[in-house]
């Protein structure tokens, strides 16, 4: 028996729960099962299902937005329903983001020292009100000043680190303004550190 | 989700009077703060003056007082 399914233009999971809605109208008894799909995401997991079952499968590319994955059943083949209708590879439309903010002075841009000091107090404030947050947002230089007693960013870096943002200051830096003690929001943190999340981030912001 | 407030805003029509009302404000204790405008807000300058609406009166007045052009009065969920 050979069912053809459907899964043009479906988002992750459906093309897998359809593929399983297939295999179980097998009712045990073998068969093939085709599904076309629209990107290589769904062609993985698909795959990866089949392999999961001990299923013979293969993928075709039939055109720039086309696939054709068929997996064949064997007669008395175990049932689908342990294998979880989510993701096993994530879709690229909803990547895993881990943004850094990086302020490494008391004001954003050149020119006036003025204007960059409000600028900058205006940028902290708009972080505040964006629906994703950055992940860490990150002081060092001259920056380190406003994470300390007397910045005119500490509720707003404040209400960041209660929503679950990593803040970081660079402590050689507040060691060379004097600034060790008086810190007042998030954690101190080091070279190695400030590296390790730079390299790590998808995206690295600065104002 | 971050709760959304009424505030009233106050635009200003060039950045100088923005700065201004922030140091005048600032020195005298007169609530508010100095944000980017909602983009729903058109005006000259890209900085607005945000605070509660029971303090719009008082900062007015106190424009009025620091002799600032204000662009606009808006009240805003933000």
């Amino acid at each position: 028996m050979i069912i053809e399914v459907n899964a043009m233009g479906d988002a992750c999971p459906i093309p897998v729960v359809k593929t399983k809605n297939a295999i179980k109208s097998l009712n045990g008894g073998g068969g093939v099962v085709k599904t076309s799909v629209d990107n290589e995401i769904a062609v993985q997991n698909l795959t990866k299902m089949a392999q999961q079952k001990g299923y013979e499968v293969k993928s075709e590319k039939l055109g720039e937005a086309s696939f054709l994955v068929t997996m064949t059943i064997g007669e008395g083949a175990e049932s689908v329903d342990d294998v979880p209708e989510t993701c096993l590879v994530a879709p690229e439309s909803a990547p895993r983001r881990n943004v850094v903010v990086v302020i490494s002075s008391d004001k954003m841009g050149e020119g006036s020292e003025e204007l960059g000091k409000t600028l900058l107090k205006s940028f902290v404030y708009a972080l505040t009100q964006q629906d994703e947050l950055p992940a860490t947002v990150m002081f060092y230089n001259g920056g380190a000043a406003m994470t300390c007693e007397g910045s005119p960013c500490l509720e707003d870096l404040k209400t960041l680190e209660a929503e679950g943002v990593e803040i970081l200051t660079c402590g050689t830096c507040l060691n060379f303004y004097g600034l060790s003690e008086k810190l007042r929001v998030g954690e101190v943190t080091n070279m190695y550190s400030i590296v390790e999340k730079l390299s790590g981030a998808s995206l690295i912001v600065k104002p | 989700m971050r709760v959304k407030t009424l505030k009233v805003i106050f635009s200003f029509p060039a950045t100088v009077d923005a700065m201004a009302m922030e140091e005048y404000c600032g020195e005298r204790g007169i609530p508010g703060r100095l944000i980017p405008l909602p983009p729903s807000i058109s005006a000259g300058c890209g900085l607005c003056w945000c605070a509660a609406p029971e303090d719009r009166d008082k900062i007015e007045k106190a424009a009025r007082d620091a002799g600032l052009r204000v662009g606009g009065v808006y009240e805003l969920m933000l």
